[in-house]
């Protein structure tokens, strides 16, 4: 008799949430800006944030930089970003 | 008794234990699954205790496996095995030691790179971006020569007992040989060992493993050199002028703003301000007087023995990431 093991996880799918709401517009909103930690996260950000600024009036940017770009971003972090924020742009930067 | 559960009831673990969990992406790797991928890897049973030991030592929160699974500095999973457990299951620390020829070497390392691919999907060229990679992530397990050594074994320099069986984890890049064989006195013995730990291309903040060949060893053992004089010596001596790394492009000037790759530049020399971030990529007045060395200090140099009887030939690894991301984690193997 042939029995088939499956060596990967795909049978568990990992847990996962809804997704945010999506805001219809930024036009006044405050933005939340996630780094992951790499060098150049942030100032890849700013960028991004300037023109969604210029774009979209947007009045407040709340930053984040992970401390370590190979650990997820602290609950609290997550946490405080869900409560400020409209919108959050995460990305990487090296 | 099928493969797998023979292989499961190698070790003491529950088939639904959790080994390691990765919590960027959250998975959850139990001791079911390492069973199956270590029999596709080749291991006996009995090799079963050092796998799930070595997965929970890469697994530890503070390894952060998500960075050298992924990255573009292709890091290799180093797994140093010390203690009694060596002998038992035949892994090996003598001639070739990183090369072919003992299946307990080639089959552990082997089943941890099949738990990174079929768990945790780091799929070359996905998830796993690494720019070139190296053999290493094949297989890079091996144990410590222990009776080559003129120090107590690895195991008990990281806080065990010379009985208990561990692991050690590491993540790293591919390694340097580094060959000597006309220098029996410490000091000139170990000024290749600095020389390559100082190379532009491998000098950071990173910690670095040194597997001394047993004629190496030998020497600094007849010499009376102990393990921390050793580390202090290599650390001294690891370094080169930050003048030369600013000219080589190896100083980037979000550095300045890192309080510890600040500290890793200047110690306790005045750099410039943060303020100054823009400039100081460049070589400024008095860089060719500050020493820049590699790693924050001798504890960062990790010593073992391992190696044939013949030949003057060690090897230094490098840390994965120009940071310090990845620590030394050594975990119990249990009997």
């Amino acid at each position: 008799m042939i029995r088939i093991l499956d060596p990967t996880l795909r049978a568990t799918p990992p847990r996962t949430t809804a997704r945010a709401v999506r805001p219809a517009r930024l036009g006044g909103a405050t933005l939340g800006l996630l780094a992951n930690g790499k060098t150049h996260g942030m100032a890849f950000l700013e960028r991004v944030a300037e023109q969604l600024a210029a774009r979209h009036g947007i009045v407040e940017i709340v930053r984040v930089t992970k401390a370590n770009a190979s650990a997820p971003a602290l609950a609290e972090d997550a946490a405080m970003l869900a409560k400020r924020c409209a919108a959050v742009v995460t990305a990487i930067g090296d | 008794m099928a493969l797998v559960e023979r292989m499961l009831a190698g070790g003491p673990w529950r088939a639904d234990e959790v080994l390691l969990h990765e919590p960027v992406r959250d998975r959850s790797v139990t001791a079911w699954h390492a069973a199956i991928n270590a029999v596709m890897a080749g291991c006996r049973p009995e090799y079963f205790p050092v796998v799930g030991t070595a997965l929970a030592a890469v697994g530890d929160p503070e390894f952060k496996l998500h960075g050298p699974a992924t990255s573009t500095g292709g890091a290799a999973l180093m797994i140093v095995v010390n203690g009694p457990v060596r002998e038992a299951i035949g892994l090996h620390a003598g001639g070739n030691l990183f090369g072919p020829g003992a299946r307990a070497n080639a089959t552990i390392g082997r089943a941890l790179r099949l738990v990174l691919l079929n768990c945790l999907d780091c799929h070359p060229g996905v998830l796993d971006q690494s720019t070139q990679g190296w053999a290493g992530k094949y297989s890079l397990c091996f144990a410590e020569h222990e009776a080559a050594s003129p120090w107590e074994p690895l195991s008990v320099s990281r806080g065990f007992r010379a009985e208990q069986s561990t692991v050690t984890a590491f993540a790293a890049e591919s390694g340097h040989n580094v060959v000597v064989h006309a220098a029996s006195e410490p000091e000139r013995l170990l000024l290749s060992f600095a020389d390559a730990m100082a190379a532009l291309g491998s000098l950071s903040a990173g910690r670095s493993v040194i597997v001394f060949a047993p004629e190496h060893a030998r020497y600094l053992g007849l010499a009376g050199w102990s393990r921390a004089r050793t580390q202090t010596w290599l650390y001294e001596h690891a370094c080169r002028p930050l003048a030369d790394l600013k000219r080589a492009g190896k100083v980037e000037a979000q550095f300045l703003v890192n309080a510890e790759t600040r500290r890793w530049l200047y110690g306790n020399a005045a750099g410039p301000t943060p303020d100054a971030a823009d400039a100081h990529a460049r070589v400024l007045p008095g860089d060719d007087a500050i020493s820049v060395h590699r790693g924050l200090g001798p504890e960062d140099i990790l010593l073992c023995v391992g190696g044939g009887a013949a030949g003057g030939h060690s090897a230094f690894f490098p840390s994965w990431s120009r940071g310090r991301s990845v620590p030394f984690v050594t975990k119990e193997v249990p009997a």
